[in-house]
């Protein structure tokens, strides 16, 4: 009959694997859940609590909006000299950090490790660490969100140097360039606007944190929400979550429009 | 354009750094002057200080207390947890909400726009302010730092998530809609598979966003090892103290090792 026959074999239809890592995803999300003990019936119970305490916060306080403009003044501040902390200290890091410049395998590899720990420990764990070696105050602050976004920009403007193309670090070292000179003509004004752009970037984000900064006593206006809800006051927390919500998005659209402007 | 890039070219014509360069300096150096006093910037504290940042550092240089370890890796793991959830949640949200909030696939212009907003009033606030708020609201625990977690990283990924449905390819969205398809298929059979291995990048930098959150969190009692950080400063431990923030480096780290290699593999 038809034994001879065979049909040509079909190739193998390729496994589909996405329910397979699919279940082990939920497996691990309730093994998560089982072991926080996070009781879902308590959080949709709590959640008609939850509009209820929200609705605490509907009439801010502005009657004290002196103190927290003034408090907001010194986030931005820290904020300010944070970010310039950071950007000198990269400066002087990035060349060092660029593969294809740097002048030495082993100080490129020194750089980069300090980099991984420096982005590796969050600000504020920095912050604590420098308040209780420096004291209270907006300096612990300030040193904090340095050291950590120095980690970040050097980070970003490596990457960015090692980018740019060969050509205008060869026709710079044919003159007989030395290493100094490498970076002043070749490196730094290829990616002036990525420059720029990153550290706006890195301003932004030191606004946000530099307004948490303060929970760890690192000064700015943190510590002064963190006291107004220790005391349940919510219609004075209102009033600075407004402040700080309002600050961060003017900022926001400052350098959303200083970069449009830039590139 | 190119009359743009010129003014920033450097070295110029004349010599001297660009014009532009030189005036936001300027007024770089005038607004750190005006905010020296407030941020209590002084060259001579921080001269001053060093001897006792030194001091600080010796102190650090501990043997490490063995019998803390399990309780340590205890609170790793629940750190671990919060960040794997508020993702796993964050995603489940974003997603939709990502799909509302692009200009391309938003089913109207006036949903776009308020999903935008909704989207930038999320992430607005950092995490530890909103932790500050639930813990006040449903107590403490880790169940406030996972809202919290959630809540911001909600408006970041449905951010980027919108940002790269944006970018796709149009000609693949005229081909599936001239076959007559509903919204709902052009979303799936066009804009998702293409922005695809996007969304797997931005997934992968919020697992690790989420990772460093959740180690301070703790900080407000929102659950994690942020708390027990606390706690061994303020009671001057400094061997647990060593032990924490040496876990939480080795946990970032070799989180991001391993994102890496799994982001290049799928990308």
């Amino acid at each position: 009959m038809f034994d001879d026959f065979s049909p040509p074999s079909l190739p193998q239809k390729p496994r589909n694997w996405v329910p397979f890592w699919l279940v082990i995803w939920l497996v691990l999300v309730g093994l998560a859940i089982f072991h926080l003990d996070i009781s879902f019936k308590d959080l949709f119970l709590g959640f008609g609590d939850v509009f209820e305490y929200l609705a605490r916060y509907r009439s801010p306080d502005f009657s004290k909006y002196l103190d927290y403009v003034k408090l907001m003044k010194e986030t931005l501040a820290i904020a300010l000299w944070g970010t310039t902390l950071a950007f000198v200290m990269s400066i002087i890091l990035t060349p060092f950090a660029a593969k294809n410049i740097s002048p030495h395998p082993i100080a490129y590899r020194l750089i980069r490790e300090l980099l991984n720990f420096l982005l590796a420990l969050p600000d504020l764990v920095l912050a604590l660490i420098f308040v209780s070696a420096l004291g209270l105050g907006p300096l612990p602050g300030v040193l904090a969100l340095g050291f950590h976004t120095a980690g970040f920009l050097t980070k970003f403007f490596s990457e960015s140097i090692e980018r740019v193309e060969p050509g205008i670090y060869e026709a710079i070292n044919a003159t007989g360039a030395n290493f100094l000179q490498l970076v002043l003509f070749a490196a730094w004004p290829s990616i002036i606007q990525e420059v720029i752009g990153y550290t706006l970037y890195i301003f932004d984000r030191n606004v946000r944190v530099a307004t948490v900064l303060g929970l760890v006593g690192a000064g700015g206006i943190g510590f002064e929400l963190n006291s107004r809800l220790r005391f349940f006051e919510y219609d004075q927390a209102a009033a600075i979550i407004l402040i700080i919500i309002i600050t961060i998005i003017a900022i926001d659209y400052l350098s959303a429009w200083l970069r449009s402007k830039i590139s | 354009m190119r009359s743009l890039i010129l003014k920033w070219h450097w070295p110029s014509s004349h010599g001297l750094p660009p014009f532009s360069l030189i005036a936001l300096l300027l007024i770089v150096l005038i607004a750190l002057d005006l905010t020296a006093s407030l941020a209590e910037v002084d060259v001579i504290r921080i001269v001053k200080s060093t001897g006792r940042l030194l001091e600080f550092a010796r102190q650090l240089i501990v043997a490490p207390e063995w019998t803390y370890l399990p309780d340590l890796l205890q609170k790793l793991l629940e750190t671990l947890e919060i960040a794997f959830l508020s993702t796993t949640f964050s995603l489940v949200l974003s997603l939709p909400l990502g799909i509302l909030a692009s200009r391309n696939s938003s089913p109207h212009p006036i949903i776009f726009h308020i999903s935008r907003n909704l989207l930038s009033f999320m992430r607005a606030l950092p995490e530890v302010v909103w932790a500050l708020v639930f813990v006040s609201a449903v107590g403490l625990g880790s169940l406030p730092g996972i809202m919290a977690l959630t809540f911001v990283t909600t408006g970041i990924m449905a951010k980027f998530f919108a940002e790269s449905i944006e970018v796709v390819d149009s000609k693949a969205i005229e081909g599936i809609k001239s076959t007559g398809s509903s919204w709902l298929q052009l979303i799936t059979f066009a804009m998702l598979p293409q922005a695809f291995p996007d969304l797997i990048g931005t997934v992968l930098y919020i697992l690790d966003h989420n990772v460093r959150t959740a180690t301070i969190v703790g900080l407000v009692g929102a659950g994690g090892i942020g708390y027990e950080l606390v706690s061994s400063i303020r009671l001057f431990n400094y061997s647990r103290l060593m032990m924490i923030v040496l876990a939480i480096y080795l946990a970032v780290t070799v989180l991001d090792r391993l994102s890496n290699r799994f982001r290049s593999r799928v990308i």
